[in-house]
């Protein structure tokens, strides 16, 4: 399974506090981002690093800043990932006050916020079948802030009002942990940033009730070990991380996006792990609205509307993905798979087209969105960097179709399917 | 709502189906030139909701895909038509625009002796690149410095006759979710809502999906000669008006796949664990990402298939002729769950048909 350039090299450069972000549309956030470990940090200053040109306009670096980001592009896919059929993840944030500290740039919780939405995009192109739910620790309660759901225009709906999530008080590991334990989550990662927690009992029960559960914990701490949390990993064979710096936060969390069977190859096999390949059996089932009569599902024997048929069975299931409790087959809906099928069948790259050829009677306008092209090569005297073509044409090598370069780049980053030859 | 909004339709046009669907045998024929009467009307009362409205309409021809109008595209005022008295003069321009390139179109496709497959994968993903350029505030081409408060709310409606064709299937999940992300870059909840309005021909599984992932709804028109109604009523106000206004939801969703060995549709199929990829029997190495499969799952699966896995080894269904769900399971089992509900779709769409 060939991965795209949307996945960032951070699995690579473990350690080494140097988040090179993929991410285009986050281009210019991460590049203040990058870089080194505090005590060899050269101060970098990201607008010092952009140039403006003789005409004190900006066009030049964002010309490069595309081109190097289709140079990315065409240097393509270069590691394998293994993507995992079913994970249950519950996401804690900490919301307590310790999280407006500015050690982090800006503040420990924006911070944390961003990080989190990458998070939750990377997580679901790795785990299309997985769920996320996430809890905030504020106040000295636990906080429902996402329902677990397997969209991730729910999750990062639910952590994209800032206001909603106004750091305060004290937090409380023990409530946020029995939260999310409610239901069968098998996952839960921590994102600590406080030096204390203010619980109503013995948190070593709950984590006596976790290890009993199989649920694996993760802490990624920002301020600095505590026993509590560093026992909490170990005892349920999570991972334990004190971030450094704003790179190592991000390298830290997202060290645990790849399904724990990879991670488990490593040490003994994880429980259910499965570290071998191979073909499943899974049903796709057909929707009941919410207007058809009801009938018992098969799950809980509650009268329902709604819900979902098993394709072998005709058994009514509450929810999917899962297994069908009457036939056992694995029954799940087919969009969460199509979701990673772009990493399969990516959209062919375009070539950038660096001068027009009056026999083949180039078009007027874009293919895709009917945006006229210019007429004549912009900025004769600029550089011509490689990648970007001076007409701002863009050509499919397979239905030779020219597209503008916004086009070019939704095509590839979103749609990943060509207009022209439909693949 | 303030905001204006913006209009793509995607009109299939294959000269087959439509033929099709105006034979006087079928219970409820309706011809083209009956349907763009309609469409017209339907078109001018979106236009003339609010001024700032804008549409677009992208055709799916045999093998090819084409943007037929675009209220963006100005107007050349050389060969117009003379002034009508009784129609309001952009409308008279806009009808005559899009009468015209159909008309251009359709003539251009001569009678070929067999029909390319419809490039209607090619007319959706031209659909949402045009939404793209008209609702993302331009970083590349710079000069236009649009506030975003002004820029328009967008929707596609799908207009659809001809059956699903199963070898498009990753390229219209791929378009569905990038609807689904298309307007995402700021605002986390907005989304492009896709509606699916069928005309004729039998159920779109992968169009049911569009509407059910986008938020928008799909209508299958019982009375194709009273389409304005369904139009008017379903699809003229915008997503955000929709929770006012009761607009017919989908009665059952299917969450079929095509597999990728032989592009059949189906409902329980064999997946790689490595990269999801979809298979209709089991094989011994994953096709895509050359993974190989242990032989005792294989030998497993190939026992248990004949008696629990009824439903696989359907005949292959010709790409083009898909019929509806026909597992063979559910309809023999006692149980009914799967009957009664279908006597559900004539009361739902009746919703519709009851406004007249």
């Amino acid at each position: 399974m060939l991965d795209d350039e949307d996945e960032p090299s951070v699995r690579k450069v473990k350690g080494k506090g140097k988040a090179t972000d993929g991410r285009k549309r986050d281009k210019g956030k991460s590049k203040a981002k990058e870089q080194p470990y505090a005590w060899e940090a050269t101060y970098t200053r990201s607008w010092d690093t952009v140039q403006e040109d003789e005409a004190g306009s900006l066009q030049t670096t964002v010309r490069d800043l595309i081109a190097r980001s289709r140079r990315r592009r065409l240097i393509g896919p270069a590691s394998a990932i293994r993507r995992t059929i079913i994970r249950h993840l519950v996401l804690i944030l900490d919301l307590s006050a310790s999280m407006t500290d500015r050690d982090m740039r800006p503040t420990r919780f924006d911070l944390m916020l961003q990080y989190a939405r990458e998070f939750v995009n990377e997580w679901f192109d790795q785990n299309p079948l997985g769920q996320i739910g996430i809890v905030g620790m504020r106040g000295g309660i636990g906080e429902r802030i996402g329902e677990i759901s397997s969209n991730p225009q729910d999750v990062l709906k639910a952590i994209s009002e800032r206001h909603k999530l106004e750091p305060a008080g004290e937090p409380s590991l023990q409530n946020a942990i029995d939260m999310a334990r409610s239901g069968m989550r098998q996952e839960i990662t921590i994102i600590f940033g406080s030096l204390t927690t203010c619980d109503p009992g013995n948190i070593h029960d709950t984590l006596d009730e976790c290890v009993k559960d199989k649920i694996r914990i993760s802490v990624v701490a920002l301020a600095a070990e505590m026993k509590i949390c560093r026992e909490l990993c170990v005892k349920t064979g999570g991972q334990f991380g004190v971030a450094l710096n704003e790179g190592h936060f991000k390298d830290l969390l997202f060290e645990l996006i790849p399904p724990p069977a990879q991670r488990a190859l490593a040490r003994a096999s994880g429980p259910g792990a499965n570290p071998a390949a191979d073909l499943m059996l899974m049903g796709f089932p057909t929707r009941l609205p919410a207007t058809s009569p009801p009938g018992l599902c098969a799950c809980h024997g509650e009268l329902k509307s709604e819900g979902f048929l098993c394709p072998r069975c005709a058994a009514q299931v509450c929810d999917v993905p899962t297994d069908c409790a009457v036939c056992g087959l694995m029954i799940v809906s087919s969009p969460h798979l199509a979701r990673s099928y772009h990493h399969l069948f990516p959209a062919r790259p375009y070539h950038a087209v660096m001068a027009l050829d009056e026999a083949s009677a180039p078009s007027a306008t874009c293919h895709a969105c009917a945006a006229p092209f210019q007429e004549k090569a912009s900025q004769a005297g600029a550089p011509a960097s490689e990648g970007v073509s001076p007409l701002g044409r863009y050509r499919c090598s397979a239905c030779a179709r020219d597209f503008c370069a916004d086009c070019d780049v939704f095509v590839h980053d979103v749609l990943h399917c060509c207009p022209g030859c439909g693949k | 709502m303030d905001k204006p909004s913006h209009l793509s339709i995607v009109l299939d046009l294959s000269p087959k189906q439509w033929h099709l669907a105006a034979q006087p045998g079928s219970p409820h024929p309706i011809t083209l030139a009956t349907f763009l009467s309609h469409l017209l009307a339907f078109l001018n009362a979106h236009i003339a909701c609010k001024d700032e409205n804008s549409l677009a309409i992208f055709g799916a021809l045999p093998g090819k895909s084409i943007l037929l109008y675009s209220s963006a595209a100005p107007v050349d005022d050389g060969d117009t038509e003379p002034a009508d008295a009784n129609t309001y003069r952009p409308f008279k321009l806009m009808d005559s625009i899009i009468m015209k390139s159909i008309t251009r179109e359709i003539d251009a496709l001569g009678e070929p002796e067999t029909e390319e497959p419809i490039g209607f994968v090619g007319a959706l993903t031209k659909a949402l690149c045009y939404i793209n350029r008209v609702t993302t505030s331009n970083t590349t081409s710079g000069d236009r410095g649009v506030d975003p408060a002004t820029l328009p709310d967008p929707r596609i409606l799908i207009i659809s006759v001809s059956p699903d064709q199963s070898s498009s299937y990753i390229s219209v999940m791929n378009s569905i979710f990038s609807a689904q992300k298309l307007a995402s870059f700021d605002l986390f909840y907005q989304k492009v809502t896709i509606d699916v309005c069928k005309i004729f021909g039998a159920e779109s599984v992968f169009l049911q999906q569009a509407a059910h992932l986008t938020g928008g709804s799909y209508i299958d028109v019982d009375r194709p000669d009273a389409l304005l109604q369904y139009l008017m009523m379903s699809f003229l106000a915008p997503p955000g008006l929709r929770q006012l206004i009761t607009v017919p939801t989908q009665d059952k969703i299917d969450f079929r796949a095509a597999c990728f060995c032989h592009k059949n549709i189906v409902d329980i199929a064999f997946i790689c664990s490595v990269c999801l990829s979809i298979f209709c029997s089991p094989v011994p190495v994953c096709s895509t990402c050359r993974t190989k499969f242990p032989i005792k799952t294989l030998q497993r699966l190939n026992a248990s298939r004949p008696n629990t896995t009824p439903g696989t080894p359907r005949p292959p269904t010709p790409a083009n002729s898909l019929p509806r769900s026909t597992s063979i399971a559910p309809q023999s089992l006692p149980r009914s769950t799967s009957i009664v509900p279908q006597s559900l779709p004539r009361n739902a769409s009746n919703g519709a048909s009851t406004l007249r």
